[in-house]
């Protein structure tokens, strides 16, 4: 009976607990229709549900697809992907892409068609305006989290505080100042290691 | 049908060279949508920003808009799929090279060690948002009960965000 051991031994080898892909469809959608404010608050929202609440990546490995993300295109998409395939592989990447982009793309067909046929917005700068101070602090939050367990000695602090005034006060591409550190971090490991 | 095809054509294009993120994204549709296309007018351009922009999910939105005016709603999910594909790919081939990439001790050290990197421009991101949305002791207050809650409870941020919506909405923001 060749046949039936086969199965036996597959399932010694998955993982002990997979996330089914339904899940993960429901958790991005959720972050899909409440990300407000763009990019970084959206990760906010990953990190709070995928690693905090969910605990499906660890922290380090989510920021790694954080800084993956950059290259191309919107990174909180790729953030989603990054963390769909990691739970699912190729299916579970799609089916948190298409969940995260669902509940805005239903909104926005609907808004744009309303839009085209009356030439007007919807009187929603007032809600805006409510939410964004609230999304500055999801994102205050979850930098929060991130320096707490990642920034712990002083050449890191250089490094996280470089970062920092390159993108805020000189407006230099996230890529740019990733690919730099890198760099930095690639130099210092082979000197390390040579001198070791 | 010519016309979806072109649409998707177009959407692809735009989706393989868009990198950096959505504010690289603006002044390329701008250009592609009205000036080459013809297909928005400048004020309908301008309004599909700033409807990405209330709306939640990443700006790169904007296709779906654009993408609507192109050709309805086939024109939308036709745009908005195609925008996407090349960095969904990406990222899928990225995702499955990922464990293998890490075992590599050098890359394993470059990865760990943009991390401060990743820190700080998660804290940029909240500085330049906060610079033009943070204004009126009200926005702090918000900020303040926001960051409480957020940091000390256990509670989704799903409604704390629609809740900070609702009462930017009832009590008249402007």
């Amino acid at each position: 009976m060749p046949d039936r051991s086969l199965p036996a031994i597959k399932r010694v080898m998955e993982p002990t607990r997979t996330v089914p892909r339904r899940e993960i469809f429901k958790v991005f959608f959720i972050i899909g229709a409440t990300g407000f404010g763009g990019g970084m608050a959206i990760v906010s929202l990953i990190e709070r549900y995928c690693v905090q609440e969910k605990k499906w990546v660890s922290l380090e490995e989510f920021m790694h697809g954080l800084a993956f993300g950059q290259i191309l295109g919107p990174f909180s998409l790729n953030t989603c992907t990054f963390v769909g395939y990691y739970l699912r592989g190729v299916a579970g990447g799609i089916a948190a892409a298409v969940g995260f982009i669902a509940p805005s793309f239903c909104l926005i067909t609907l808004l744009s068609w309303l839009y085209f046929k009356f030439h007007e917005l919807p009187q929603l700068q007032s809600a805006l305006k409510g939410t964004n101070p609230v999304v500055i602090a999801l994102i205050v939050v979850a930098a929060v989290g991130m320096a707490k367990s990642k920034v712990r000695n002083r050449s890191a602090w250089v490094m996280a505080l470089s970062a920092f005034v390159a993108a805020a006060f000189f407006n230099m591409s996230a890529l740019l100042i990733l690919v730099a550190a890198a760099a930095w971090s690639l130099a210092r490991a082979w000197y390390i290691r040579e001198n070791a | 049908m010519a016309g979806i095809v072109k649409l998707a054509l177009i959407f692809l294009r735009i989706g393989l060279i868009f990198f950096g993120g959505g504010y690289v994204l603006i002044p390329l549709l701008h250009r592609i949508m009205v000036d080459q296309l013809h297909w928005l007018t400048l004020t309908e351009f301008l309004d599909g920003v700033a409807l990405s922009q209330l709306t939640p999910g990443p700006l790169a939105m904007l296709a779906t808009f654009t993408g609507y005016k192109g050709g309805g709603v086939v024109g939308a999910l036709v745009g908005t799929a195609c925008i996407f594909l090349p960095c969904t790919a990406l990222m899928l081939f990225l995702s499955s090279r990922y464990e293998r990439l890490r075992s590599m001790e050098l890359v394993k050290a470059a990865l760990d060690g943009i991390l401060p990197a990743v820190v700080g421009l998660v804290v940029a991101a909240a500085y330049t948002l906060g610079k033009t949305s943070l204004l009126t002791v009200r926005d702090f207050v918000l900020l303040a009960a926001g960051f409480g809650i957020l940091q000390f409870t256990p509670v989704s941020p799903m409604f704390v965000i629609l809740g900070a919506g609702t009462v930017g909405y009832l009590f008249h923001f402007a």
